[in-house]
């Protein structure tokens, strides 16, 4: 192998190792809501690409390698970024009411929601920039598309994708209200029925609402 | 490419889809040519219009998108003056939920993104905003219920 091709490989391995890190990150969201041994953003990842598929495949028209591309590559960034809750700005450090936080929805003024999402964009397109910067140029422009067409919702496949992320989510604070009573369910729905409007993930969330609240339903 | 009959977009909605799609193809013209782009040094330029233009293959779908979109748009008008206390596409609410005040604008899918402030009309929200008036309460239930107050109706 020639320099070229050995510096490729050590890069490709670099990257490898990077993402691997997610594997061992448990998603903020489930930490500030103390669950138990929480799932780590690989794990959603999973989870997400599999039903992105699944789903996708039902929709007319959808570049299903496209969307599956964007699902395994739409948290890398949080390798350095970290991951992020609409809670983080107001996150008191008591336990006890981080605990009564968490049975709201938060809403900020629209200023607010600018700010707080410009902020986060830029703090995560460095460091997609940063985890990237050494792979092959025709790869390094795919993932920043797609990561872009996710972001902002730039085509049928990344405004999909944008809600199915967050259905994963969904059904993720279902099952762990089912095992553990928590997370509060109220802020969830109150969530849910401003962000979904893709009829086919509406019915999935009324098949999961069936599923998850037969025999008890959610007070809070 | 989603097929619909039509994309509902507000006048600063389309207005920011036409020059985003302009730019694009400048930066197009100038990839194909092999030129630099001078729109690029233009200062109030989107940052994310630089990735687009290092990948054609991105910048050709998404020229496309808007053309098909545009081609399909919808403007949100105004509503007549006797029905400009009712909410309708268009329309920036200003509501107490659940004891917490929140302001949104109901716009199209295309548009819609809860964490600007922007509704869907097509979300479960948007839906049971739609056709009620300042002072009446809204109930969203399924399976916990939220409240929604309507304090305020604005179409600007």
């Amino acid at each position: 192998m020639d320099i070229g091709g050995f510096r490729l490989m050590n890069n490709l391995v670099d990257f490898f190792h990077e993402i691997g890190k997610l594997k061992g990150k448990p998603r903020r969201g489930w930490v500030i809501n103390d669950i138990k041994n929480p799932e780590s953003i690989a794990e959603h990842t999973f989870r997400a690409a599999v039903m992105a598929w699944v789903l996708g495949d039902k929709k007319k028209n959808l570049n299903i390698e496209k969307v599956l591309k964007m699902a395994l590559m739409h948290d890398l960034c949080e390798v350095y970024a970290g991951d992020t809750t609409p809670y983080d700005s107001i996150l008191p450090r008591s336990k006890k009411k981080r605990a009564e936080l968490m049975k709201t929805w938060p809403r900020f003024s629209n200023a607010e929601r600018r700010r707080l999402a410009k902020e986060k964009h830029k703090r995560e397109n460095k460091a997609l920039e940063q985890l990237i910067k050494n792979l092959p140029i025709g790869l390094k422009k795919e993932m920043k598309s797609l990561w872009l067409d996710y972001e902002n919702g730039l085509s049928a496949e990344g405004r999909f994708f944008r809600q199915m992320d967050r259905i994963e989510n969904f059904l993720q604070s279902m099952e762990y209200w089912q095992k553990y009573k928590k997370p509060p369910q109220g802020p969830w729905w109150a969530w849910a029925r401003e962000l979904f409007d893709d009829p086919l993930l509406l019915d999935i969330i009324g098949e999961m609402d069936k599923k998850f609240h037969k025999d008890k339903k959610p007070r809070i | 490419m989603e097929e619909r009959d039509n994309f509902y977009l507000t006048k600063e909605g389309l207005e920011e889809l036409k020059k985003e799609y302009e730019t694009l193809k400048a930066l197009r013209s100038s990839k194909i040519k092999g030129e630099a782009p001078s729109i690029l040094e233009s200062e109030d330029l989107n940052p994310d219009y630089i990735t687009f233009q290092e990948d054609l293959n991105f910048l050709e779908t998404r020229i496309a998108e808007l053309e098909y979109v545009l081609e399909k748009a919808q403007i949100i008008k105004k509503p007549l003056k006797t029905h400009k206390n009712e909410i309708d596409l268009g329309a920036t609410v200003s509501v107490v939920v659940d004891g917490q005040k929140d302001q949104f604008t109901i716009v199209g899918t295309f548009e819609a993104n809860p964490m600007l402030g922007r509704i869907s009309n097509e979300s479960p929200v948007g839906k049971a905003l739609i056709g009620h008036t300042t002072g009446d309460s809204v109930t969203v239930s399924s399976p916990i219920k939220s409240i929604y107050v309507i304090k305020k109706i604005n179409y600007s």
